[in-house]
């Protein structure tokens, strides 16, 4: 999130749209009825009615898969009625960038398409910036340029009038036009707009461009670095954004640096790839510091080994040679390419998509390690219903493993808060932590590979200095310091970094994430409250240290001046980066440094005392211009992570393409009206020839959640409480699709089939499912939980039995949320 | 002494039932076995029993020409003045409130099992543990227990909105006052539990008229055990004036017989 839970409180308008918050994330509801009771409008914008939509004031329906489709529509009002905070988007975006004439968009194409790779990709370098001579973009601060990327902008979101949309969406339209009324008043400086998403957006073949629809929007109306506003994703999984912070993905380091691909021989090769450059003096293009990072995370990785002298023992990092991500490594297992798997707390067998063939894929591993809490699906997919364990040659190996309240650690909730947690209660067993498991395995490997072996240098050489117990447990304050990262050499050396602002290139300082840097600080560099006797004070490595994660002080509203309880709470717990709650927050004043909204200021500028009051900025440079208008030459511009400095209406890094466009899910009832390219023309599809068409599968599917239920069920499902509540797994469907299957009632059991499998499950025939008009006919969708499996308590069949193996053009997650099925009803014998 | 309270108000709550496991968690009551959902919606169990005493019901209702879904909360209304206190012969239900806490609470020791108390709570909440060889009662406490050690009611600690409160009987009926007072057009206007059964302490508040959450709503506006009250006050009149009419009736049936002489014999 740019925000934060608390700050929901704070806005005038809440979208949900592509998440069930109320169901999913209930402490949302939490903030959000104190927003209702300040006179907050909640809007809901889904395929079906939820519980979220019980909470919310208005509800408009839409078939999944036309984010795009519907949120443009949204974009294209609020520029076609002028509902934009122009001045914002003038100095905080690039809409008034040129963009050079190779540029151009055509019948759902942009230009530098390759047809030939698998999959086809775009070359990006034909939507430059136009530069001016000193290598700056060149840009029109009139706006009115016709290749300014806002003339750009209006022209490709001019064909999503409210008619189209609505005729793709399915939504009704005068509901549709009352969404967009409401949510575009936040266009005022005055009011806000907060923008809450989750899987319901990402898990689409165009789920990153669902993401930008919605950047776009929100930097239109000013909304992004206000108090109230924001791009809010709600992470699913605790502790995915701890995760993803940390890199468990195959593409990211910790800090989200690059993982280093096949080619880049050297450390500077790498560093000239991935650190951004820009000529204009005021972008601080804070990337720019990204030497300082990897540099210090490879001293963190192999401590006093890594010198300058070998690159810092970058050579000891494994190269990727593609894309491994999820979906790719399963269809390498399923080719046999992949021999042993670890699958911590995840149970693929049911989460995974196109679950036969995952659970297939399983059996050609010659080996399989599952860490859980429970025996999970996964771990007994070799004695499944309908296969032969003989016939599966799969070692498998079930380690016990500690849940959260029986270890100490932190979990980084979705509004970036690293909130520390003790130990709750004993484990049972032999149950470990998953740092035990992975310290264990580190251990042994090295000890093994001193007797030799394959390249041992990169594990024996690793720094692993955690103070192991007698179990494997390392202390886990010694982990989370040394990601904070410390002085390796000259006066300091041994003292916590204080801020990732100092950390070097020069191999003097470590830090296993530069984002944690500033979360465990020396005690002398700590100020205010945190200075107290607490549980936050720790000892670590002989010195007196704060954990600033484990602080636990709550603001005092009565303590603060008008306007700024806003529940930044910056000392409850810490967040990152450097304990700044709302990122790009110096888009919330105007170029004086004065808040857009002052009855909810997020920062401001203290002329007198040179510096800036409230949250900590997003740069201490002073604002952008003088008391007088000119410009201030000292400062810099807002969105500092951006090479440009400014927001990017026009995206010219992604993979499909530098603005939004509406493209059907892999499978889809109707032909694209928006152009003649059916899907996403860059995704990867590996079985082309098993793409389910509406002849056969008339009926849209989704999968989501139940509130009752977590992910694969395997928590869940195998306790009773929750179990009693929802026992078994169920399709939702309207009425009228209940008596088009021939008279199916309420409970009755139905047969679902797509193109990849088939499942039994009952009937939940509600009206909180409609039919969709869309292209001149009805079409009806149908919704699964995706909760169960074989194994466990409660069991069902796999709502991913169905679910394609495609994914995103930019980070490959599945599309769970939108393909096609047939629906019957079961004869009773 | 307190008369504690708990407010339920159905706009705020999203029907996540963190209050149902929340209840069970407490008390450790056992889950049932149940099979896909036994109402509209997610409803499961079917209806209030001996191991559930938190039930959250699905409604599907029209508000406004509008299809909308709405939740309730069924449990043990806490009576000022239960029925349930009043039918049982052995005082196994007793009204408690102590200087911090207030419930309608049961003593298994004294219980016989008679099962009056279900008979006469006009909410139907008693449960009866039928399968047992060794039978008892059992209901939602209000948390007794947890209120005496300061703490919130469970459901009350669980609830992420704020659908659930729990406070003075007084304040929450203010609070439900002035919420349907800002918000007219999206309350009902009636505090369920104000006046039912002579006022509960459970009361709740709501977007839809309340049978529309399934809950009773034939409830009379004044305690249940006025009607027998009335009736068993008036049993030492009604012997007292029978042994005086038929004293009286045998008196002048005795005295018309006087003047004859005894019968004789054979």
């Amino acid at each position: 999130m740019t925000n934060h839970w608390i700050d929901m409180v704070n806005t005038d308008v809440a979208m949900i749209c592509g998440s069930n918050a109320a169901e999913n994330h209930p402490i949302a509801a939490r903030w959000l009825q104190k927003a209702k009771d300040n006179g907050t409008i909640i809007l809901s914008c889904d395929p079906r009615y939820t519980r979220t939509t019980a909470f919310a004031d208005y509800y408009c329906k839409m078939r999944s898969g036309t984010d795009i489709a519907f949120v443009g529509g949204i974009i294209n009002y609020a520029l076609q009625n002028d509902r934009i905070d122009r001045e914002y988007v003038r100095h905080y975006t690039n809409a008034t960038f040129v963009i050079r004439p190779e540029y151009d968009f055509n019948d759902g194409l942009f230009s530098g398409y390759n047809p030939d790779g698998d999959p086809p990709r775009y070359d990006s370098s034909k939507w430059g910036y136009e530069l001016d001579e000193s290598g700056v973009p060149r840009r029109d601060m009139t706006m009115e340029h016709p290749r300014c990327v806002f003339q750009l902008l209006k022209k490709h979101f001019a064909r999503y009038d409210l008619e189209t949309v609505c005729s793709v969406t399915g939504a009704d339209p005068e509901t549709y036009r009352k969404i967009c009324d409401v949510y575009t008043s936040t266009w005022a400086p005055g009011r806000v707009g907060t923008w809450l998403y989750a899987m319901g957006t990402t898990q689409h073949t165009h789920g990153t461009q669902n993401i930008r629809t919605y950047v776009i929007l929100q930097l239109l109306l000013g909304n992004v670095g206000k108090a109230g506003g924001g791009i809010n994703a709600l992470r699913g999984e605790s502790n995915v954004q701890g995760s993803t912070d940390m890199a468990l993905l195959f593409h990211i380091l910790p800090g989200y640096l690059k993982t280093p691909a096949v080619g880049l021989e050297t450390l500077q090769d790498y560093l000239n790839k991935y650190t951004p450059k820009s000529n204009d003096p005021l972008s601080a293009n804070w990337w720019q510091n990204y030497p300082k990072y990897m540099v210090s995370l490879l001293k963190a990785f192999w401590g006093d080994h890594a010198t300058a002298e070998n690159d810092f023992c970058y050579s000891y990092l494994g190269k990727i040679s593609g894309n491994l991500s999820y979906i790719s490594l399963f269809e390498a297992m399923y080719a046999g390419k992949i021999k042993g798997l670890f699958c911590f707390g995840q149970n693929p067998a049911v989460a995974g998509p196109n679950a036969n063939k995952e659970r297939d894929a399983l059996a050609n591993l010659d080996w399989l390690v599952c860490v859980d809490l429970f025996e999970s699906d996964t771990s007994v997919f070799w004695k499944r219903a309908g296969v032969d364990p003989g016939q599966i040659q799969t070692e498998v190996f079930l380690l016990p493993a500690l849940a959260s309240m029986e270890k100490e650690g932190s979990v980084v909730n979705s509004g970036r808060w690293a909130q520390w947690r003790y130990k709750a209660a004993d484990g049972p067993g032999e149950a470990l932590s998953d740092a035990a498991v992975i310290t264990r395995l580190v251990l042994a490997l090295k000890e093994l590979y001193q007797q030799g072996g394959q390249f041992p240098d990169p594990i024996v050489n690793l720094s692993w200095d955690y103070n192991v117990d007698s179990h494997g447990e390392p202390d886990i304050h010694m982990v989370a310091a040394e990601y904070n990262g410390y002085y390796t050499s000259g006066p300091n050396r041994g003292r916590q970094v204080a801020s990732f602002a100092k950390l070097a290139a020069d191999g003097s300082t470590c830090s296993g994430n530069w984002l944690y840097c500033g979360s465990y600080i020396d005690y002398a560099d700590g100020k205010g409250p945190e200075l107290e006797d607490g549980p936050h004070i720790t000892q670590v490595r002989g010195r007196k240290t704060i954990n600033r994660m484990a602080k636990r002080f709550a603001e005092d509203p009565a303590g603060l001046p008008p306007g700024r309880c806003i529940g930044l709470n910056p000392d409850w717990s810490w967040c990152w980066p450097v304990n700044r709650r709302i990122i790009y927050n110096r888009a919330s004043v105007d170029l004086h440094g004065n808040p857009w909204d002052p009855k909810r200021w997020v920062i401001r500028w203290n002329a007198e005392a040179g510096k800036w009051e409230g949250d900590v900025p997003d740069g201490g440079w002073p604002p952008m211009a003088n008391p007088d208008g000119s410009e201030n030459p000292k400062t810099k511009r807002p969105f500092i992570m951006r090479p440009e400095g400014v927001a990017c209406l026009f995206a010219p890094s992604l993979a499909d393409g530098p603005f939004p466009e509406h493209y059907e899910p892999l499978e889809s009832p109707i032909s694209n009206p928006f152009s003649s390219r059916q899907y996403n023309p860059v995704i990867k599809v590996w079985e082309p020839d098993k793409i389910g068409t509406p002849d056969e599968f008339p009926v849209v599917a989704t999968t989501y959640r139940v509130c009752e239920h977590w992910q694969a069920g395997n928590m869940t499902r195998n306790t009773p409480w929750l179990v009693e509540l929802v026992p078994d797994v169920f399709v939702e469907m309207s009425p009228i699709l209940a008596r088009e299957l021939g008279g199916v009632r309420n409970g009755d059991w139905v047969i679902v089939t797509s193109k990849r499998g088939r499942i039994r499950a009952r009937a939940l025939v509600t009206n909180r499912f409609e039919p969709f008009f869309v292209g001149g006919r009805y079409v009806h969708q149908i919704g699964i939980p995706w909760h169960w499996g074989y194994n466990g308590l409660a069991t069902g069949d796999s709502a991913n039995l169905l679910t394609p193996h495609v994914g995103d053009a930019n980070t490959m997650i599945p599309e769970y949320k939108a393909f096609l099925c047939r629906v019957e009803k079961e004869e009773v014998a | 002494m307190a008369v504690k309270a708990l407010l339920i108000d159905t706009v705020r709550c999203t029907g996540c039932r963190g209050c149902q496991v929340a209840c069970k968690q407490w008390n450790k009551r056992p889950a049932e076995k149940t099979e896909f959902f036994a109402g509209p919606g997610y409803q499961n169990p079917k209806d209030l029993s001996k191991d559930t005493w938190c039930l959250v019901t699905y409604n599907e209702v029209e508000i406004g020409g509008r299809f909308e879904w709405v939740f309730g909360k069924k449990q043990c209304m806490h009576c000022l003045v239960p029925a349930c206190v009043s039918a049982c012969p052995v005082a196994a239900l007793e009204r408690v409130e102590t200087e911090r806490s207030s419930a309608v609470i049961y003593h298994k020791h004294k219980c016989l099992g008679c099962r009056y108390c279900m008979l006469a709570c006009p909410f139907l909440v008693p449960r009866f543990e039928f399968d047992s060889p060794n039978p008892y009662i059992t209901k939602c406490t209000m948390c007794f227990d947890r209120q005496e050690q300061g703490e919130l009611p469970a459901c009350a600690k669980a609830c992420p909105t704020g659908a659930i409160t729990f406070g003075d009987r007084a304040e929450l009926i203010a609070e439900a006052q002035r919420r349907i007072a800002t918000n007219p057009s999206v309350y009902h206007h009636h505090i369920y539990g104000l006046e039912e059964a002579g006022g509960t302490c459970v009361l709740h508040i709501s977007n839809v008229p309340f049978e529309q959450l399934g809950y009773f709503t034939d409830i009379p506006h004044r305690a249940l055990a006025t009607t027998a009250n009335t009736a068993m006050q008036a049993i030492p009149l009604v012997m007292f004036g029978a042994a005086v009419v038929l004293g009286l009736s045998y008196q002048l049936r005795n005295r018309t017989r006087q003047g004859e002489p005894p019968r004789a014999h054979g």
